[in-house]
């Protein structure tokens, strides 16, 4: 359940994003999460839920959008979709662990007045 | 209403943290290591082999990362090293915020190794950077081959991979041709030992794989 240590970062920095803004209430925080972490999004939507009340994110929604995993290919320079199982470039079948996305955990966007 | 692009790394105070942890590592040319299981596999005994066989030869010390207890402390403190207990008292991983301050306890200067034994988790403990050079994990053989794949993250992110309780394979279903092939699909250029503390078997060769890794970095620092 490191996800509510996540979300404990999340709400620092949007609050800390939305004062500088002069913001007084966030109505949505946009997540972007690689699919090659360990993060739960259901885990992070309920720790969001408890973590929110008495900060001004109270009653904003959480927005989190997957970000696919690609390497590049240190032979042929091709990127290529891998998961964790699969990390081998389709052209010349060589491992890669130049890992180009999917082990995002960063805050894109947020919504507020 | 309106909408404002943050793109910040949700991770980015523990990763700056994580960098002024290395700058004071590196700065004393210390090889940092970050050992983390899920809990009863062997971190701490495979420490205790460690340390008893390297003590004479460099000065190593230990962070001990458990939810509650000083228990682990206790054990590498009778192998008369320096060391550091964190109690998380909960959480279910090291941050680096966790690690400054043990820094901050331990007298570094003439310190060659630092182990820092994460809390027991098989999954969390890989998402947070603490500082160090390598990434070990350590999988026992009574908890299955199946591990690897059931928990990627952690066995991706280690640059090396200790089969431990060798001694007890023969009483499992434990299957290494197939452990050995996810490892290799998982993260193909991971170093792989295997261990029984019971034994005292495969201590000699992580022993000198550490040294060759601290020597390395003691060189390249230089450079």
């Amino acid at each position: 359940m490191h996800e509510v240590s996540i979300i404990q970062n999340v709400i620092k920095i949007v609050i800390d994003k939305a004062t500088e803004n002069k913001f007084t209430k966030v109505n949505k925080v946009s997540l972007k999460i690689g699919e090659l972490s360990a993060v739960m999004p259901e885990s992070l939507n309920f720790a969001f839920k408890s973590c929110i009340m008495d900060t001004m994110l109270e009653g904003s929604t959480l927005e989190i959008e997957k970000v696919k995993a690609v390497a590049e290919c240190s032979d042929c320079t091709q990127e290529f979709p891998i998961d964790h199982f699969n990390k081998l470039c389709p052209c010349c079948n060589k491992f890669s662990s130049s890992i180009i996305s999917g082990y995002e955990l960063y805050i894109n966007t947020i919504e507020g007045d | 209403m309106s909408e404002i692009k943050v793109v910040t790394n949700i991770l980015q105070t523990n990763d700056e943290i994580t960098a002024k942890n290395k700058k004071i590592l590196d700065e004393k040319g210390i090889y940092v290591i970050n050992l983390m299981s899920s809990p009863g596999s062997g971190k701490t005994s495979l420490l205790e082999r460690i340390i008893a066989k390297l003590k004479n030869d460099i000065n190593i010390a230990v962070i001990e990362g458990d939810i509650y207890t000083t228990k682990d402390a206790q054990r590498i403190e009778a192998q008369g090293v320096p060391v550091i207990q964190i109690n998380t008292g909960g959480a279910c991983h090291l941050d680096a915020e966790m690690i400054k301050g043990a820094l901050n306890s331990l007298s570094l200067d003439k310190v060659d190794l630092l182990v820092i034994e994460n809390v027991g988790n098989l999954v969390c403990p890989a998402e947070f950077e603490i500082g160090e050079d390598i990434k070990i994990s350590v999988l026992s053989t009574t908890e299955g081959n199946d591990k690897p794949l059931k928990y990627p993250l952690m066995f991706e992110k280690s640059g090396a991979i200790i089969l431990n309780k060798l001694d007890l394979i023969e009483f499992t279903d434990f299957d290494k041709k197939e452990f050995y092939k996810d490892i290799k699909s998982l993260n193909a250029n991971a170093d792989t030992f295997e261990t029984s503390c019971v034994k005292n078997q495969g201590i000699d060769e992580i022993c000198s794989w550490l040294m060759s890794k601290m020597k390395n970095k003691k060189i390249s620092i230089k450079n």
